[in-house]
């Protein structure tokens, strides 16, 4: 039991949970855009996926991790782009769309892979960039406060300061009362006078932003190589903390939380001796605890609101 | 010939034409990076039909994403999007491997009653998503979607702490005994009985939707859950056993695969076959008759794969891009409700009332 309450106190632990946490969040916020708009990304695995490699094959080439976090950023981006003209223009179904791109994805990475190294597996033998972390420059030299909030990785601020900025965006601009009135009712809102079309490529422009940034922090940040099909799910359990946080930015922050700190726990118990594989189901069952619950309590309120 | 069958077969040559259009579209890129570009396409086109063995290799490809895509089909016609279809055919492999290696089941029905076992504990994989749906209203592609993975790590700790056998370096099961395993068919290939199961449920179920009431109803709540409410059809029971008919065939699938193929269970990834199922379900737009020639025609599509990747040294994963595609030229309606097409089948169909 002391081991239990040491590791619990360690501060390393506040890093992993901050570490677990960075990619969920970015990739939530992505499907957060995009389903204000009523285009749901369920392909924000295969997004991250491109975006972890494109990272680490252009950061190898050009010899820059921010060159490669670019490139990551601007290749989901497209992709995101030519799903909305495959949904909008073609006339694709939606979430047939989203899991066609995983597909794509994992074939398509596992091929540049293969042609960039000779190796279907991993990139271990690229030089590939790794972005830094930072130093926070007054919190520092604060004695508990500062070894708890300094010296994280870029990204890991970038998502936190990313939650209030996409709360704004949604909710206080122009561009969000668009985004909203489309996914709440594309018909209407193409009467008002919005271009329903181009406010959906928008938004999954910026999902795919989120998704590059996800990428790219699970192969230049999380770790330091692409491996094929890392991801591993994990944009997944993001759709599922989207949902969870019931598409406001803070509640994704809070669900973002959660799940991460089931999986830190399930990091750390690990060393205790529990078996490695039932540690690892926690992040995913949790969602689905959660999101019936929520479901449930939802259809309850609702019947309430009938009867009176 | 009857000229509304006709009309009818329009859309699958249209559908045929785009499928063939896009392998070409992506292969043709990949054949012109190589020495000899003609050499790639013919040994991905002709390859697999050019041997009794290649064309038994495509029927044993085939034969687990028929019934997957079998599944899919089952659970879409329901109106839900219930993804469970992969989790069962993983738990499916698993639970009829345990089957066979824990229970003392008689040897001559051990593997009809292995399969029966995984078919029933995979079929959970698709019942949890659909009961939470149902009864609580939690959205069953996100459900389904996470629940596939808490399968898969529980899937592994059984076979870690359960069956795996010390002995054999990697991380798999204890030998299956032979008598456990399905018969094999044809010499050279993996092709075993499964494949007769899989031909024989796709009629068995083409018949039931089009040609029963159960059928008719659930193909009513599927195309219109308003329509059905009115009719007073219980809509809640009719779906949930959809779910359960496809959690049963994908469990079904996944046993099959596993006792008709592999001498023990290895799976430590999900296989990646209930998602292949999606594809088939799609491109057989939901019809179980024509699940067999779409998971037929992937299955070939994979062998061309295969050869490709020990003949040319271009990985089997392009076949990943072409299935990927032909999902999505398959469902656009820029090309399938095309205004053209569109009067051209009602063309047909005219011309059959008004003969001229």
């Amino acid at each position: 039991m002391t081991s239990m309450l040491e590791l619990l106190t360690d501060p390393a632990l506040f890093a992993t949970v901050l570490r677990v946490m960075t990619p969920l969040l970015l990739a939530a916020l992505g499907v957060l855009i995009s389903d204000r708009a009523g285009v749901f990304n369920i392909g924000m695995e295969g997004m991250m996926l491109s975006g972890a490699l494109s990272g680490v094959l252009v950061s190898a080439w050009i010899g820059s991790a921010w060159l490669g976090l670019l490139a990551a950023v601007l290749l989901c981006a497209a992709i995101g782009a030519l799903m909305a003209i495959i949904v909008n223009k073609l006339g694709a179904h939606l979430i047939i769309t989203g899991i066609a791109l995983n597909l794509a994805a994992s074939a398509a990475t596992t091929l540049g892979l293969f042609f960039a190294t000779g190796d279907k597996g991993m990139s271990g033998s690229l030089k590939s960039g790794v972005l830094p972390s930072i130093r926070l420059p007054v919190i520092d030299q604060i004695p508990v406060l500062g070894t708890l909030l300094s010296g994280h990785h870029v990204l890991t601020y970038l998502a936190l300061l990313a939650v209030p900025v996409v709360s704004l965006l949604v909710w206080r601009t122009p561009f969000g009362l668009h985004l909203r009135a489309v996914g709440v009712d594309a018909k209407s809102a193409a009467a008002a006078g919005i271009r329903v079309a181009r406010v959906q490529m928008l938004a999954l422009m910026l999902s795919g932003v989120f998704g590059g940034l996800a990428g790219a922090y699970l192969s230049m940040g999380y770790v330091s190589w692409f491996a094929q099909n890392m991801t591993a799910g994990r944009g997944f359990i993001a759709i599922a903390v989207e949902v969870m946080g019931a598409a406001s930015a803070w509640g994704t922050l809070a669900a973002a939380v959660v799940i991460a700190i089931a999986e830190t726990l399930a990091i750390t118990m690990q060393s205790l001796g529990l078996p490695n594989e039932l540690m690892q189901m926690i992040p995913y069952v949790v969602p689905i605890v959660v999101l019936t619950f929520w479901a449930s309590r939802r259809r309850a309120l609702a019947r309430i609101a009938q009867l009176s | 010939m009857n000229r509304s069958i006709l009309a009818g077969l329009i859309q699958l040559v249209v559908t045929a034409v785009v499928a063939a259009a896009v392998v070409l579209i992506v292969l043709i890129p990949f054949a012109l990076l190589q020495p000899a570009p003609l050499a790639v396409l013919t040994s991905f086109l002709i390859g697999p039909l050019d041997s009794v063995r290649h064309i038994g290799n495509i029927a044993e490809v085939a034969t687990p994403i028929a019934l997957t895509g079998l599944a899919a089909t089952v659970i879409f016609r329901s109106g839900l999007f219930n993804l469970g279809t992969e989790g069962g055919f993983f738990l499916g492999g698993l639970a009829a491997t345990a089957a066979v290696l824990l229970l003392p089941l008689p040897g001559f029905a051990a593997p009809l009653l292995a399969v029966a076992i995984g078919a029933a504990v995979g079929s959970l994989a698709c019942i949890v998503p659909g009961y939470l749906r149902i009864r609580h209203d939690a959205s069953e592609m996100v459900t389904s979607l996470v629940l596939n993975y808490a399968i898969l790590f529980a899937g592994i700790f059984v076979l870690n702490y359960v069956l795996r056998d010390p002995a054999a370096g990697a991380m798999m099961s204890y030998r299956i005994p032979a008598e456990a395993r399905l018969e094999r068919l044809l010499p050279g290939t993996r092709l075993n009985s499964g494949a007769i199961i899989a031909v024989v449920a796709c009629l068995a179920a083409g018949v039931w939707l089009f040609m029963t009431r159960p059928g008719l109803n659930l193909r009513i709540i599927g195309a219109s859950p308003g329509f059905a409410t009115h009719l007073g059809l219980p809509a809640g029971r009719i779906v949930m056993a959809a779910q359960v008919a496809g959690g049963l065939i994908a469990g079904m699938a996944g046993a099959i695969e596993v006792l008709g193929l592999y001498p023990r269970f290895s799976w430590t990834q999900l296989p990646g076959l209930g998602w292949t199922g999606i594809v088939v379900a799609i491109l057989a737009r939901e019809n179980p008759f024509l699940v067999l020639p779409a998971a037929l025609f992937l299955g070939y599509l994979q062998v061309g794969g295969n050869i490709l990747s020990q003949e040319v040294g271009i990985p089997t994963e392009v076949v990943g891009l072409i299935t990927a595609a032909i999902m999505l030229t398959v469902t656009a309606s820029a090309i399938f409700q095309n205004p053209k097409l569109l009067r051209l089948i009602r063309r047909f169909r005219r011309a059959e009332v008004q003969p001229s």
